[in-house]
């Protein structure tokens, strides 16, 4: 376990990525601390989820990916389904599943093929509900939920796979502030326990709350550094052309929306 | 009585579409296998110029050019032949079009038994030998009656069961065919209410039990081996009567040669 | 509306199964004739060889539909989807009609089975290669959009070449019509068991990957996240559908609704998993198609309703009804 502490989570080394014959990542070069929070931030079209995906070996990449030191391509799929957690945008579809029946999804990487659901599987369930706050609504079927209660279903469902490393691609998509301010709170503990979390958000005030941040442009990796550093704010008012400040208010940096030049 | 009326109603409809006739007609294009052969059964075989693509009967008439289909004949084609006179049924799509174009139409759809006299009669009358017509129906009649004298007296009163198509659809009572055979004495299973040809539930046959069963050849096999069929008697005592397609052409058209289907029909209830 | 219990509507519909299924032993050429209490040679044999063989075919036809309603509905991620979305449908027209053409052909071509069985067998194969083909178009299962349209290209030309043959050959029309609108009328005990077989091993597919098709609706980037590897999947996925809905269409035609209708109806009545949608979908497919074929034998015995008839009649007011009552 130590270890693990030491060893990044993810290494990209020169990885390049296409969607539709357009090249999206052009050379990554990147190593993701374990046990800290990163952000992934950037301007539209920049490959944050392109990027998110391909370390979490959801979409083809060229050069090379070490998984928790591991190389990525040589790992078989329900190991590396039961090391990274993935949260996706838009997952809609089931819309005629019982939300305790979606969440427990999230246990397929460690139910055998055809085996029925153990206690551990429901136990972890009823946790990972309890602390998004969707255990009330449990029997109702998704489709008849709101969009903030079926995005707290969706993030119980990437925590019930209990994996070491969560990969979210705008998680706060539907939340009002209160559950915004859960999610933060899920993701501290969720770190301060051992595990990683990377974010892809274009809330910047709340991607600025992570321990790390990840400003791409372009398909390229402009900076990486703590976000209490200068040079991280700095670097990531630059990425959107001034159009933002980020400014400190009470200790925590905010993003404020700024038009015209600094 | 329904017969009259719907005899009594083709006539009307033909009569509302026939132009008056100075000469008779001498070049004709049919487009029904039944009326062409009542051309030529009244003699005037040479008067036709194009016929569609089921006609095949006399043999003379294979030759003539083929305007298409029953549905979608070639009124390009039937004008180019310069017919004075187009015979075709009711429901023919051409007939609007050629209609449109002046072309004199003659439209006649015979469908029972005495339809076909109708539709012999109304053809004489346009080449003005009315009584040709009447004399052909008494000798098609007498040869009716000489066909059901071929059927022995032990075998009258024959259960029968006349397979029109997969489906199954059968002939029933009403349907021309059905008044031969009830003219050899055969018994039809298909009463006459369930329509001319109806498609029935399989155990209705099994439950008549058939002791003759007429039917195409190409269907002949798999209707043998459908489920509780082999118990019904004509499949038993081998009474099953395979027409090939010539003989299914002949009975299936309502028209002059029905008594040479009714000799087909009359061996097969002899068997 | 609070929904019920997968169990409760398992029970249900097993009911309705049992109360259908004397129905269709009851029903024959009078009408209302139940035979169970009459001795008697021929009334055994209509029993058993022609009112039994034919209410279980129904049954196991409809449950085969279902079934593929089911699995493509999953698929597909759309549910609206029918199991004849990939050309299976009209590849069974196509060489059900090069059959019929080939018998008219040579009338006395074969041994006595060979006219039994080689519309089943023609049937059979259409479907299955119409639904290769559009696998190969589609370049492999990995693009549901592909597939679809595949599908759907590969089903217009297969329905344009079945046309052409009847144009060509207009003497099978009225064996094409009884085809294209259905019929259990010719099911005997070897039908029954070949389409008891299929059913067993399709169901048993489904089932096996019943989590893979729940993970699917949270969509493919999110299945493969949970270890899910979607290409081989969809494979056993697409010829589990391929079978069930080409062994269905060549023994009792084309019967239309009753795979899209049978999932819909289970999961407006329950939200169920797949685990136990698939089950389900099958019994509610078998429940439908029986009910079509006994109304079919009974409104206007001795005469037929072709059974695809009644079950557009159902399916399209079910529909109907559906519409209205949604506020979306």
């Amino acid at each position: 376990m130590t270890s693990e502490i030491l060893m990044p989570a993810f290494r990209a080394s020169n990885v390049h990525a296409s969607l539709g014959g357009a090249e999206v990542l052009r050379g990554i070069d990147l190593a993701i601390a374990s046990g800290r929070w990163t952000s992934i931030v950037g301007p539209n079209g920049a490959g944050k989820t392109t990027l998110l995906k391909a370390l979490a070996q959801l979409t083809p990449w060229t050069g090379r990916i070490e998984l928790l030191g591991r190389d990525a391509r040589a790992m078989p799929a329900r190991e590396r389904a039961r090391a990274v957690a993935w949260l996706g945008q838009n997952e809609g579809g089931a819309e005629d599943l019982l939300a305790r029946d979606v969440v427990m999804l999230g246990r397929l990487p460690h139910q055998p093929w055809l085996g029925p659901a153990s206690a551990q599987d429901r136990v972890t369930v009823e946790a990972a509900m309890r602390t998004t706050q969707c255990w009330d609504w449990r029997d109702r079927p998704l489709g008849q939920l709101s969009g903030g209660e079926r995005q707290r279903v969706l993030l119980a469902r990437a925590l019930a796979v209990d994996a070491p490393i969560l990969a979210m691609d705008e998680p706060l998509a539907n939340l009002d502030p209160p559950h915004q301010a859960d999610w933060l709170q899920t993701v501290r503990s969720h770190v301060a326990k051992g595990g990683t979390a990377i974010a892809v958000l274009h809330e910047i005030t709340m991607a600025l709350h992570a321990d790390d941040v990840v400003v791409m442009n372009a398909g390229r990796v402009v900076h990486h550094g703590a976000c209490t550093d200068n040079a991280s704010r700095r670097a990531v008012e630059e990425v959107f052309a001034g159009r933002i400040v980020v400014r400190e208010i009470d200790g925590h940096p905010v993003a404020i929306p700024h038009s015209g030049k600094l | 009585m329904r017969r009259l009326v719907s005899s009594f109603i083709v006539i009307v409809a033909a009569m509302l579409v026939l132009p008056a006739h100075a000469a008779p007609p001498k070049r004709i294009v049919s487009l029904l296998p039944s009326l062409t052969e009542t051309v030529c059964v009244l003699g005037h075989c040479d008067t036709l110029v194009g016929i569609d693509d089921f006609s095949n009967w006399p043999e003379q008439v294979q030759r003539l050019p083929h305007v298409g289909g029953l549905d979608d004949a070639h009124v390009e084609r039937i004008v180019a032949l310069k017919p004075d006179l187009v015979l075709l049924s009711n429901s023919s799509r051409a007939k609007a079009r050629l209609e449109a174009l002046k072309i004199p139409v003659l439209a006649i759809e015979p469908k029972t038994f005495d339809d076909a006299y109708t539709a012999m009669a109304m053809v004489a009358d346009v080449f003005g030998e009315p009584q040709v017509a009447r004399r052909l129906w008494a000798r098609m009649n007498e040869s009716i009656d000489q066909a059901a004298r071929l059927v022995p007296p032990s075998r009258k009163g024959v259960r029968v069961y006349f397979e029109v198509d997969a489906g199954p659809y059968a002939a029933s009572e009403s349907s021309h065919i059905g008044e031969i055979l009830k003219r050899l004495g055969a018994v039809n299973i298909i009463p006459a209410k369930l329509g001319s040809v109806p498609k029935i539930n399989p155990e209705f046959v099994v439950r008549a039990d058939p002791q003759v069963i007429i039917i195409a050849a190409q269907d002949a096999a798999e209707m043998q081996s459908r489920p509780g069929w082999g118990r019904i008697s004509a499949i038993r005592e081998g009474r099953v009567c395979a027409l090939d397609s010539a003989q299914g052409d002949v009975i299936a058209r309502p028209g002059p040669r029905m008594a040479e289907a009714a000799r087909v029909l009359a061996h097969c209830l002899a068997k | 509306m609070k929904p019920a219990q997968p169990l409760v509507l398992f029970v249900a519909l097993v009911a309705f199964t049992a109360i259908l299924g004397f129905a269709g032993a009851s029903v024959g050429s009078e009408g209302w004739e139940p035979l169970f209490f009459r001795a008697g040679n021929t009334d055994a044999s209509i029993l058993w060889d022609i009112r039994m063989p034919r209410t279980i075919g129904a049954w196991l036809a409809g449950a085969l539909l279902g079934l593929a309603g089911a699995i493509a509905q999953g698929l597909f991620r759309n549910p609206l989807a029918d199991p004849y979305l990939l050309g299976s449908a009209t590849g069974a027209s196509f060489g059900v009609a090069l059959c019929l053409v080939a018998i008219g052909v040579s009338p006395i071509a074969g041994p006595d089975w060979v006219g039994h069985w080689a519309l089943t067998l023609a049937g059979f194969v259409g479907a299955v290669a119409a639904v290769l083909i559009t696998l190969v178009l589609a370049q492999g299962v990995q693009h549901t959009l592909r597939l679809l349209l595949s599908g759907v290209v590969v089903g217009m030309v297969f329905g344009a070449l079945s046309a052409l043959v009847m144009f060509r050959d207009p003497g099978i029309m009225r064996a094409m019509q009884s085809f294209m609108l259905g019929t259990t009328g010719f099911l005997g005990w070897s039908s029954v068991a070949l389409l008891a077989i299929v059913l067993a091993v399709s169901l048993l597919a489904a089932i096996a990957f019943s989590r893979a098709l729940d993970a699917l609706a949270l969509g493919e980037v999110t299945a493969a996240s949970l270890g899910i590897a979607i290409t081989p999947v969809r494979t056993v996925l697409v010829i589990a559908l391929a079978l069930a809905t080409a062994a269905a269409v060549a023994q009792v035609g084309l019967i239309a609704f009753i795979g899209l209708v049978a999932p819909h109806l289970v999961r407006a009545l329950a939200k169920p998993t797949h685990r136990w949608l698939v089950p389900l979908s099958a019994l509610a497919g078998g429940v439908l198609l029986l009910a079509a074929d006994v109304l079919a034998r009974w409104l206007l015995a001795p005469r037929e309703i072709p059974v695809g008839v009644l079950t557009a009649v159902l399916g399209g007011g079910y529909l109907i009804w559906l519409m209205h009552r949604r506020p979306r």
